[in-house]
């Protein structure tokens, strides 16, 4: 039985194949469904390529779901939080106007 | 009497019909929240949900406190059906005297009755809802208050700001960058590079929630504020892991800090507005060192959408009430502001006792000088009725010049950066704009040429006005 994943882009365009670094949400039904994993992942458009692969649903910056899920192999758990400072993206633009 | 809790709140709730209890299993995954939402735009009671998918019946759900304006004036412990301006005159006046918090020891603290600690912190021990379809996680804190503190001033932040669960052990949050708490997190803890300590509130006593709405000024102390309110000090007692205090009868405490040098994502959520609007960000994590909780904790809860809801009515008031204070400070010959809940704070209404167009951009300066929260403001004679929904739109329609009755502003760096209409690009930056309505008349119009308002107390005499009415049952009227 495959496992289903949910991770968020700002949009769609943004998600890249191959191996990457992202978040993503445990979809598992129970009291911990939607528990966040940092992992390095590979993944891929056509889950149907991907031998032992799980379902990765993939949502937009408003939440807008992508029809056709991705597939997606979990190579490493990485760490709960990154490296980064709050509102940093924030600050980041705004340092530059 | 003031409400001690949430519970004693509930109980008087249920005199009025204002809150229906679910016994029927309902879901944390998006059932509860649909139901709610569909409560309030059928502006129903506030909802208790019994039993929760997945947990035991001691762990319980509510939605929609202060839902309704009648629910606020119960709050404040008005008669359920007092008028809006009579709501906001009771909440102006109690402002006026604050009243300091009276510290409680911990053993009398009923938020202490169930402890976790280290190890033992494992924040899905709660039904925390997944509230919309498409939201970002689990949002635990959406009616809730967190405190957090400036050790250089001892001035002590209430703010309600969104938390999800991140993980068993993390909050992913997303405070504004312009909000109070980034102020205290910039000014003292980045430049320290110390994590700031922190605590997450839910289902303490109603006021105590809608004190932490208010947008009260930098160093002021919400807590003294909930005390004017409730015409008693409120109680707190000090967290387990370090010197914040918390409301002691509060349903459950999530203690813990936020760090300056490590993130987790947040969002998106559908938010106050009334939309989810790319409200997703590397956003501001909250590592959980305790959990307190009663027995039996009820997790406080709003599935906020489209007005009118808990956060729409609490905002008209906290925020109508502190723009009035500004604007008076500022030399504005304010009467009375309203933020009719309909307009989610970024519509607001002015009624000052002259206006005219310099007078509208004086009133949109003090909206702009810093955060921005507001985008379009109606200024208004003071013959209008500003709490009536009809009457302004009969002034705006007619008064507002549509030449020259309207003053812009555009600014970058402190715009609301969940107002629906600011594209992804404008979000960013936080750009924006805000506009002042001048729907008063002119200063300079004479007396004499001012258009008479054709109504039945302004364009009669007082003598025909109380002919007519004298006789109101003898021309046959019921």
């Amino acid at each position: 039985m495959k496992r289903e994943y949910l991770t968020f882009v700002r949009q769609f365009k943004d998600l890249k194949e191959g191996t990457q670094k992202l978040f993503v949400k445990d979809l598992t039904p129970g009291p911990r469904k939607y528990d966040t994993k940092y992992v390095k992942a590979e993944i891929s458009s056509d889950p149907e390529k991907m031998r032992n692969g799980d379902i990765l649903r993939i949502r937009s910056e408003s939440g807008i779901l992508l029809p056709q899920p991705w597939g997606i192999k979990i190579l490493e758990e990485l760490s709960e939080s990154v490296t980064g400072q709050p509102w940093q993206d924030v600050f980041r633009t705004i340092e530059n106007l | 009497m003031p409400f001690k809790d949430h519970r004693d709140f509930i109980e008087t709730l249920k005199k009025t019909d204002d809150v229906i209890e679910i016994t029927k299993e309902v879901d944390w995954d998006l059932e509860a929240g649909a139901i709610s939402r569909r409560m309030y735009e059928m502006g129903g009671p506030s909802i208790w949900f019994k039993k929760v998918k997945d947990y035991p019946e001691a762990f319980t759900l509510y939605n929609g406190s202060l839902g309704t304006w009648c629910r606020v004036a119960i709050a404040l412990g008005l008669p359920p059906e007092t008028p809006v301006r009579e709501i906001y005159r009771t909440y102006e006046e109690r402002l006026e005297k604050p009243i300091e918090p009276a510290i409680v020891e911990k053993k009398k603290a009923p938020c202490k009755e169930n402890i976790l600690l280290g190890d033992q912190v494992d924040l899905y021990r709660f039904p925390a809802p997944m509230i919309h379809e498409g939201d970002g996680g689990r949002y635990i804190g959406t009616w809730d208050l967190v405190v957090t503190k400036d050790p250089e001033t001892g001035w002590t932040n209430w703010g309600m700001y969104r938390f999800m669960i991140h993980n068993k052990r993390w909050l992913a949050g997303w405070p504004q960058p312009t909000s109070q708490l980034a102020y205290q997190m910039i000014k003292y803890y980045l430049p320290r590079n110390e994590p700031m300590p922190a605590a997450l509130v839910i289902g303490a006593d109603p006021i105590a929630h809608m004190v932490a709405t208010a947008p009260f000024r930098l160093g002021e102390d919400e807590a003294k504020f909930a005390g004017a309110l409730r015409k008693e000090p409120i109680e707190l007692v000090q967290c387990e892991t370090c010197d914040l205090l918390v409301p002691a009868h509060s349903e459950i405490v999530i203690e813990g800090e936020i760090p300056t040098d490590q993130i987790v994502p947040d969002g998106p959520f559908g938010e106050y507005p009334g939309y989810r609007s790319g409200t997703m960000a590397e956003g501001v994590g909250f590592k959980v060192k305790a959990i307190t909780y009663r027995n039996n904790p009820i997790l406080t809860m709003i599935a906020l959408g489209v007005p009118i809801d808990d956060s729409s009515i609490a905002a008209s008031l906290t925020a109508g009430v502190a723009m009035k204070r500004g604007l008076k400070h500022r030399g504005i010959p304010v009467v009375d502001v309203y933020a009719p809940p309909e307009g989610v704070t970024h519509l607001i209404y002015v009624s000052v006792k002259k206006g005219g167009i310099e007078l509208s951009r004086e009133v949109l300066d003090y909206f702009t000088a810093r955060r921005v929260m507001v985008s379009k403001v109606i200024v208004l004679d003071e013959d209008v009725n500003i709490f009536d929904n009809g009457q302004v739109l009969h002034a705006f329609a007619t008064k507002c010049h549509p030449g020259r009755g309207i003053v812009v502003e555009h600014y970058e760096g402190r715009a609301n950066s969940l107002t629906p209409c600011y594209s992804p690009k404008e979000r960013e930056r936080l750009k924006g704009a805000s506009v002042a309505f001048d729907a008063t008349w002119p200063l300079e119009w004479p007396q004499e040429i001012i258009p008479i308002k054709a109504s039945f107390k302004t364009i009669y005499s007082k003598e025909i006005q109380e002919k007519v009415v004298q006789n109101w049952e003898a021309y046959g009227f019921k």
